[in-house]
């Protein structure tokens, strides 16, 4: 018996085991940092990953950052709902700055987002030389990851002027926070980074659609040079896309923009970030983020065509204000196309019309989901930009012939403007129209330092006549206080970040 | 270092398997036959059922008719011989030895008790930690379906807040208010020995025999990595006295929601009366709806009070003991069905259990528990916030609105005109709340076997192996005709969620316990080696745009969510060894010393073990000479103990960096998987450390008529769990790291008196808890933690209430151009808030923030007490609960008075700021100037949102009748009235509920850096209850 006892009490023993295999558990659903970056599919994986955040930039921010905050467009005030100020302050110049530093929402996960972009592209710089593949795949994917921290850099760079300069990935929590790198060296690495990735990266005919390109990368750094004032360099990549051969300007200027499935990285398309309509959670919403409110299933159903249409509540933004509107010639078939109007039957206004950015809003099938792309750069801005880098070296007759291939698109004479200063006016207007809506303007105010000349008057328009800013007529309904008085080139750092870094 | 520690474990390991060789071999025994009887003191009549036990061991026998037994014993064994209501005693069996008269002394104390303890049990006057214990017999009464809600207001220092009245759902218990940043506080449940991982609640209470909540370190650090939060031993019924019992017991009843104490909001006419004076007020044309608010007196639409019902509550338990020819059963057969007070909620259990033990021989025996259980509940998204839960929407939709159309039927969707000011469209919650499934179909099954073998005289060795397994199937399916939410136009997209989730947990057991006694010298020595693992595999899918309501099935689904649906994995290991030596000098000084050592499969490849020691001594005074003869003091013993204690609930896989590789992209119309690196690892991650002191005092006065224990405790708790922010400049949000410290302190007084005895029996028994805490340190750079109205920071108690200061409402023009102002916000009759930082401007946040600390969501104390009276057959007893000088976060008041008149609103707004002439009673400011002067009193944490919620519960009354009469069918009978919750004393006005608090049940802003907020939950019924309890 006693046998029997013992077999059992040091079966039981035996059975559980003991040591190092017994405590060693790791997650089964999800890979780890150490199995991870060993093939090429890995950095493949990787890189795809680093497109990502650019969808959240632009379907959620880039136009806040860029358009709201500029003459374009602005917000149509619905005084029901609070909790509104992160977006009227971007679009009232009023962002709350102390120290340098803001609370803003948008400010702050714009500059995360970049970051995000920044951490994903340095994991694989970082490992992707010690690991052995396919070296026109590598290439590809060095190229591509080069061009996204460009990109986000570039981004940061404007915003921001000065931002921490991370390289490499952050393995310890002691590497989290950098010091400020200055605008210049900013520029310096991103300018390095696109040099690097235009001889590695195919030309567009050669590359999947939709991730970038040699074209891609050139227009990137062309736009880099526009903003040093660096013209010749501007000029000679411009060139090269044009004389490429892989882009042109399509005849309709509506057709320009992506649908929902349809004419995506057409012919005019450069780079621009791709969504897909589906569950899947890679759709866009942002044709919803422009639509003044609150506007009922069946006023958005004729606009977004879909079969289960829902009311929107809240606050529009990014409504086309009065200016933009004047600001297209008499005869300019962009206007029709990029700016629609809609009737808000809960609208507080006496005139219930409101304007809204028509040339994005392309029919789909389901209620807040769709799959339109959203365009960074085309074929129509780099002949602009070539407009300009040329008439700033004084080749002015050379730059009107380009202005004006983008001007008889829309069905407009050539330009009528004469000498440097007056032609330099005409490709600055050309560019409000031809890319409205595409988060250029505040860019092109800035880089040009026309801060105070433009958006100075367009404040005391708005505290003025509010009526006409899509305020309704109700007491109290006015611009606040504080509006327009916050008019830096640069946004400030997002406080969030400062206080977890010793830096700023 | 890994293989240091390993070897450091293989030692006792086979140190521990050549003891049992050696013992085998050694094994001799020499029993003899003893025969006795037990008779009561004084009056020398003998006790028929009295328990022999032989000290240590399983063995024993029940005394016949006349107080006869015979047992087989061998000499040095120490017999042991109990019965309800005398004191037990202790007969060593000497050579000579072989027919003895036992007499027990009649006891009023239960300091003889035996008690069950971390891997043993102990006298009850030898314990040195503080523990308590609670038996089935003061639970049985109670139509409660939790064991929580059983122990509510029994327990000093141990809160238990029943935070919704979901059935089935919702008691969080914190001991010693033991908390953490971010790891879990909830205890740790030991049911017969077995460390359960899953919710005690699937455990039907009266299978339990007795609960024992082990409070200080040197109770619970034989529990190791899992212990700080406290232990809470549950032991099952067994067979033990000599005879066959079959006991039924069956209640039913009716639950409701009393009126008083709910939230009391604006009925259809004062709604009304409201719209039109704040359009009035605002110089606004009238809605035509508005104009004659007389319209809708008699014509209120309560849609709260519409998704309410009275519902049916049953029980029924089966248990059959015995002990025959060696064998001791238990089998329980339960039975429980409790529909809801919110329509379409239900909770069912089946539960069994079965357990035995057989003597196979006198050194040997087996055992085996078995306990399925099958659980059913459906709560169709009765609690959330505003917008998502029924409960929630239901009490702010508008009064006006109705609920049945002209026809009678039920309305499907109520939209006013916008001129109304009704921006969001509201579904009938009645038909959301009947025609949403929220289900959960669970099994549960527990099992243990053991083999004990005593190879000598007091040694005893005991291997086991316990398994827990668990399966829950969870299915939502949201019809395109009904929905939760607000603003949802109905038809609206059906949706599914199917998530399934199965566990098993096993543990091996091996534990060596050796008693040994000589010259007053009592030693127990207890050595063991356990092993535990647990692995859950989870499977989710949500699906959505159904064709056909009918059809609720995957394949009926247009689209599968990809975010929705997915598969996990969760797993850990945990290996230890542990420790014990017990040594007492006549009984009378006392001393324990514990060791465990956990490592865990959760720790950091470079901290994987971890240790976990404690030390107590006791001083029973009351036997030293100066006390012994003492009138006055039957009973006094001091106690101290000091222990290290961890918790584990840091997650399975935190030390490790993840790749997450769903972050797909999208080229063209092709998706290209995505991956990224997610998190940092930390290979140094560990477990939480708390370090208790605990000093008590237990004494009995007069023959223990009135018995009085104190405690005082310190604890540290070290290593906090935190998920440190790192600057996102570096692509990620979170490093997870040991930090901080936070201090505890409290004071648990309980005293059990007995003031009338006699025909008339009072038996009273009350205790009262003080716990207090202190942040001391918490990251490195770090001093403070914001929640969106809390903050925890150095040098003040945890998770406070954090906002701005509400000083009132500008009374006029000239008050206002006197105080400082939310610039461009603040208007005559707006809330009128404290500048703290001086600067002349109201603002919340950033470098000119004026908050404060503005409440706590802590007690200053809690009680409990227990009354129980009897008189000839006739029974009573009284329970109740309650907590002093504790504040809540009346969140729902951000849509429950929403000045903008978008929302039903509570009534108290009717009495608000209308004018300097009618500044109202000061609570609400003005409805004048819209979102933008309404906003700042709802959307920034303010003062004005907290408020007392000390209360009073009287948690049961219980009227029971007792036939004594035996039959041939039955030996007794009880039949008994019980109302749970019968009422609340409060100056809580925010719903009736004071003991909800946000933090636990999970919606919005919760974690545990948030206490004490008010959500608006499903709410807490009276319940009457009818039972008869009939022994056979």
């Amino acid at each position: 018996m006693k046998k029997y006892i013992i077999t059992l009490l040091t079966s039981g023993l035996l059975l559980t085991g003991c040591g190092e295999d017994f405590l060693e558990v790791v997650p089964e659903t999800q890979l780890s940092s150490a199995t991870f970056f060993k093939t090429q599919s890995d950095f493949e994986q990787a890189v795809n990953a680093a497109y990502v955040p650019l969808r959240t930039i632009t379907n959620d921010r880039s136009w806040l950052l860029g358009e709201m905050h500029s003459d374009n467009t602005y917000y149509a005030r619905n005084i029901l709902f609070g909790a509104t100020e992160q977006q009227e302050d971007i679009a009232d110049f009023a962002v709350p700055e102390a120290n340098g530093l803001t609370s803003n929402t948008h400010v702050l996960n714009q500059y995360r987002q970049d970051y995000l972009i920044i951490s994903r592209t340095n994991q694989i710089l970082a490992l992707i030389d010690d690991v052995d593949f396919d070296a026109a795949a590598k290439a590809n994917v060095k190229g591509q990851a080069l061009f996204l921290r460009a990109y986000a850099y570039f981004e940061l760079v404007r915003y921001f002027g000065s931002v921490p300069l991370h390289l490499t990935p952050v393995a310890t929590r002691e590497e989290a926070a950098l010091p400020l790198a200055t605008e210049e060296e900013l520029f310096a690495q991103i300018i390095s980074d696109l040099t690097a990735a235009v001889p590695l990266l195919p030309e567009k005919s050669q590359q999947e659609l939709g991730r970038a390109s040699a074209g891609a990368a050139r227009m990137l750094l062309a736009n880099v040079y526009i903003n040093r004032k660096n013209w010749s360099e501007a000029e000679s990549l411009l060139k090269a896309i044009v004389n490429s051969g892989e882009y042109g300007l399509i005849e309709n200027y509506e057709d320009v923009f992506p649908g929902n499935a349809a004419n995506k990285n057409n012919l005019e398309s450069i780079f621009e970030v791709q969504f897909l309509e589906g569950a899947a959670g890679l759709n866009g919403s942002f044709i919803y983020n422009f639509m003044p409110r609150p506007i009922s299933a069946s006023e958005l159903q004729p606009i977004t065509g879909t079969s289960n249409p829902q009311n929107i509540d809240g606050e529009g933004n990014n409504i086309p204000t009065p200016d933009i509107i004047q600001a297209y010639e008499e005869g300019d078939l962009r206007k029709d196309v990029s700016i629609g109007y809609v009737e808000l039957s809960g609208s507080f206004r006496d005139d219930k019309v409101y304007p809204y950015i028509k040339k994005h809003a392309k029919p789909h099938s389901l209620h807040g989901n769709h799959g339109t792309n959203w365009i960074i750069y085309r074929y129509a801005e780099t002949l602009l930009f070539l407009a300009e880098a040329l008439n700033e070296q004084g080749k002015t007759s050379e730059a009107a012939g380009y202005l004006n291939m983008v001007r008889n698109r829309a069905d407009l004479d050539d330009t009528s403007a004469s000498g440097q200063a007056e032609l330099r006016e005409a490709i600055f207007r050309e560019r409000r129209v031809e890319l409205a809506f595409e988060n250029k303007r505040w860019f092109d105010i800035a880089r040009t330092d026309r801060i105070q000349e433009i958006i100075v008057p367009y404040g005391q328009r708005i505290i003025a006549n509010p009526l006409d800013y899509y305020y309704p007529p109700v007491a109290g309904a006015v611009p606040r206080s504080n509006a327009f008085t916050n008019l830096s080139k640069f946004y400030p750092l997002p406080a969030a970040e400062s206080d977890l870094s010793p830096y700023f | 270092m890994k293989n240091h520690y390993l070897s450091r474990i293989k030692i006792p390991l086979v140190g521990f398997l050549l003891l049992l060789f050696t013992l085998s071999i050694q094994a001799q025994a020499q029993t003899r036959s003893i025969s006795g009887v037990v008779v009561s003191e004084g009056d020398n009549e003998p006790i028929p059922g009295a328990l022999v036990m032989i000290k240590g061991t399983q063995k024993g026998t029940v005394t016949d008719i006349d107080g006869s037994f015979t047992i087989e014993a061998s000499v040095g064994e120490v017999l042991v011989v109990s019965f309800v209501g005398f004191t037990s005693q202790e007969v060593a069996v000497a050579s000579g030895t072989n027919n003895i008269q036992v007499a027990l002394p009649l006891s009023t104390s239960d300091l003889t008790e035996v008690v069950v303890v971390g891997y043993g049990s102990q006298l009850k006057r030898e314990v040195t930690g503080a523990v308590q214990t609670v038996k089935s017999e003061e639970l049985q009464d109670l139509p409660v379906s939790t064991i929580g809600q059983k122990l509510q207001g029994r327990l000093a220092g141990v809160q238990i807040n029943q935070t919704t009245g979901k059935p089935g759902q919702g008691l969080t218990v914190r001991i010693r208010g033991q908390l953490s940043v971010t790891a879990g506080s909830d205890p740790l449940y030991v049911v017969d020995g077995f460390p359960i991982t899953g919710n005690i609640n699937t455990l039907n209470p009266d299978e339990i025999e007795d609960i024992t909540v082990l409070k200080d370190a040197a109770s619970t650090s034989l529990y190791g990595s899992r212990a700080a939060n406290g232990v809470v031993l549950i032991t099952t019924k067994r067979g033990k006295s000599g005879q066959t019992n079959v006991n039924l017991n069956v209640f039913t009843g009716w639950q409701k929601v009393p009126v008083r104490g709910r939230l009391e909001m604006m009925n259809a006419e004062e709604f009304a009366q409201f719209k039109k004076e704040y359009y009035e007020d605002a110089g606004q044309p009238v809605p035509d709806i508005f104009q004659n608010p007389s319209i809708y007196r008699g014509k209120n639409n309560d849609w709260y009070d519409a998704v309410l019902r009275t519902a049916p509550i049953t029980s029924y338990n089966l248990t059959l003991t015995s002990n025959k020819d060696r064998l001791r059963t238990s089998v329980i057969a339960g039975v429980f069905d409790q529909k809801g007070v919110v329509v379409n909620t239900d909770y069912q259990r089946y539960s069994f259990r079965m357990n035995a033990d057989y003597d196979v021989s006198d050194k040997v025996s087996v055992g085996v528990n078995l306990a399925p259980s099958y659980i059913y509940d459906n709560t169709p998204q009765t609690d959330g916030t505003r917008g998502t839960g029924i409960l929630f929407n239901a009490i702010h939709t508008w009064p006006v609105m109705p609920i049945y159309d002209e026809a009678g039927e039920l309305t499907y969707f109520n939209r006013f005109p916008s001129y109304t000011g009704n921006i969001f469209a509201y579904p009938n919650w009645v038909r959301s709340a009947n025609e949403l499934v929220n289900e959960t179909d669970q099994v549960n099954l527990l099992t243990t076997s053991y083999v004990q073998y005593q190879p000598i005289k007091g040694l005893t060795l005991k291997s086991s192996f316990s398994t827990e397994i668990r399966d829950s199937k969870f299915f939502s399916f949201n019809p395109s005709t009904a929905t939760s939410r607000i603003n949802v136009s109905i038809p609206t997209v059906a949706q599914s969620v199917r998530d399934n989730i199965s566990s098993l947990s096993w543990l091996n057991e091996n534990l060596a316990t050796y008693t040994r006694s000589f010259n007053d010298h009592n030693f127990e020595m207890l050595v063991g080696y356990t092993n535990q693992t647990y692995r859950m595999e989870r499977t989710r899918i949500q699906a959505d745009t159904y064709a056909d309501d009918r059809l609720p099935t995957i394949q009926g689904a247009i689209n599968i969510n990809r975010g929705g649906t997915f598969s996990d994995v969760g797993e850990w290991s945990l290996s230890s060894v542990l420790s014990r030596l017990t040594y007492n000098y006549k009984g009378k000084y006392l001393f324990t010393a514990s060791l465990r050592a956990d490592g865990s499969s959760r720790f950091g490849l470079d901290n994987r073990w971890g240790v976990f020691p404690s030390t107590s001594v006791g001083w029973v005074m009351s036997d030293e000479g100066f006390l012994v003869d003492n009138p006055t003091v039957s009973f006094a013993k001091v106690r101290a103990s000091y222990g290290v204690t961890g918790n584990n609930n840091i997650g399975n896989f935190t030390q490790y960096a993840l790749v997450n590789n769903t972050i797909n992209a999208v080229f063209g119309n092709n998706v290209a998987s995505g991956a990224a690196v997610t998190s940092l690892a930390n290979t140094r991650l560990g477990w939480e450390t708390t370090a208790s002191f605990d000093a008590g005092l237990d004494l009995g006065l007069w023959d223990d008529r009135i018995q009085f224990v104190y405690d005082f405790y310190q604890k540290r708790t070290t290593n906090l769990l935190y998920s440190v922010q790192v600057p996102q400049e570096s692509g990620f949000t979170n490093f997870n790291d040991n930090i901080g410290e936070i201090k505890f302190w409290g004071h648990e007084f309980s005293i059990n008196a007995i003031p009338v005895v006699g025909a008339f029996t009072w038996n009273s028994s009350v205790n009262l808890s003080i716990n207090r805490n202190e942040v001391v340190s918490l990251a490195e750079g770090i001093d403070r933690v914001y929640g969106n109205f809390h903050i925890t920071q150095v040098g003040q108690p945890f998770g406070q209430f954090y906002g701005l200061i509400k000083l009132g409402n500008y009374m006029n023009a000239e008050d206002l151009a006197n105080s400082p102002q939310v610039p461009g916000r603040s208007t005559v009759g707006s809330i009128k808030l404290k500048d703290v930082n001086g600067d002349g401007i109201i603002s919340i946040g950033g470098d000119n923030d004026d908050r404060a600390i503005i409440g706590n969501p802590f007690p200053k104390f809690t009680y409990g007490f227990v009354q129980n009276f009897k008189y000839k057959n006739w029974d009573m007893s009284i329970t109740g609960q309650g907590s002093y000088g504790n504040q809540l976060y009346m969140r729902h008041l951000y849509s429950t008075a929403n000045l903008d008149g978008v929302f039903n609103m509570v009534r108290k707004a009717t009495d608000r700021f209308r004018s300097p002439q009618d500044p109202g009673e000061g609570i609400f400011g003005t409805t004048v100037g819209g979102g933008n002067v309404t906003g700042i009193e709802r959307d920034w944490a303010n003062s004005n949102f907290v408020w007392d919620a000390s209360y009073l519960t009287i948690k049961n009354v219980t009227v029971g009748y007792t036939v004594n009469k035996t039959n041939k069918f039955m030996k007794s009978a009880r039949i008994y009235g019980s109302v749970q919750n019968l009422i609340t004393w409060t100056p809580y006005w925010g719903g009736s509920n004071p003991e909800v608090s946000m933090q636990n049940n999970g919606a919005g802003d919760g974690g545990n850096l948030s206490p004490g907020v008010d959500l608006f939950g499903y709410p807490i019924p009276v319940t009457v209850t009818f039972g008869a309890n009939i022994n056979f």
